[in-house]
């Protein structure tokens, strides 16, 4: 876990380094907003969503081997309404280092309700830049979408985001 | 008429040692499910990108593995830095066997 507090770290010190200059250019009420952004390293949100079926839970247990997944450090942006299921615009989103000791392995997309809800896997080398992925993809229907990040280390992160789809584009 | 595999990748037109560039990848594919149906209710079969490997030069630098669950005419991009010149492939193969390819070259800008 030393990379976690390494990056908590970090973090406390860019909200150190934040509260500091609004401090003196702001005031307090600035201060305020900057801790308030700069210590988000989790986005709040619902809770995370349950395992909904047998084949995301064998996902997880094919390729996570029952390993913690936290909440944090991906961003995942979709449309909360997608209007057509068989174009579903994802960016994919990480501040996780990419350099060459510590890496983001494997990006892995999972729709909970479609058919075959590991849509797609990408795995990454140190050669890429920070992680931004964008692709379209397709949803059968309403559905928890998980973006999970794995790193070379080994962690898990992710991020969830519930889209709503009336046209099925999976058939 | 479609060409099905074709292949594009787009890089930014002016590229400097150590930028950081947005990578493009668009190609022609159906991607059926193979759940749909024709006029003929007859059922569409599955026909889609299964595997896609990205290499600068010889080194593979990228995998992504899909499945019909990626839209028609799939598009992916991604970040990549520009330590080195090279030539940028990408090269895909789909359920049936098929293999596709595509390349573009990375290049400074000399000015």
């Amino acid at each position: 876990m030393a990379v976690n507090d390494s990056i908590e770290r970090r973090a406390f010190l860019q909200a150190c380094g934040i509260v500091g200059l609004a401090v003196a250019t702001e005031g307090l009420a600035g201060a305020r907003q900057g801790l308030a952004a700069a210590v988000r390293v989790t986005r709040p949100g619902p809770d995370d969503p349950p395992i909904p079926n047998e084949i995301v839970q064998r996902i997880f247990t094919e390729r996570f081997q029952g390993r913690t997944v936290q909440r944090g450090h991906v961003t995942l942006d979709m449309p909360t309404m997608a209007e057509d299921g068989r174009y579903v615009p994802v960016i994919i989103e990480s501040d996780l280092p990419m350099g060459a000791d510590q890496y983001v392995k494997s990006v892995f997309l999972i729709v909970d309700h479609n058919p075959d809800p590991l849509v797609t896997a990408f795995h990454l080398s140190p050669a890429l830049g920070p992680v931004t992925i964008q692709t379209r993809i397709k949803m059968k229907r309403t559905s928890w979408i998980r973006a999970i990040a794995e790193t070379s280390g080994g962690e898990l992160w992710a991020d969830y985001l519930k889209v709503e789809t009336t046209l099925n584009g999976c058939g | 008429m479609p060409e099905t595999g074709k292949t594009k990748i787009v890089l930014p037109e002016r590229i400097q040692r150590g930028d950081v560039i947005r990578v493009q990848v668009v190609m022609q594919h159906p991607m059926d499910t193979g759940f749909f149906r024709d006029a003929n209710a007859a059922i569409i079969p599955a026909w889609f990108i299964s595997d896609v490997r990205v290499r600068l030069g010889d080194t593979e630098i990228a995998r992504f593995e899909w499945t019909s669950g990626i839209s028609k005419d799939p598009m992916v991009a991604f970040q990549l830095r520009a330590d080195q010149e090279g030539i940028l492939s990408v090269e895909s193969r789909d359920n049936r066997g098929s293999q596709f390819r595509g390349q573009a070259e990375l290049k400074f800008a000399t000015t």
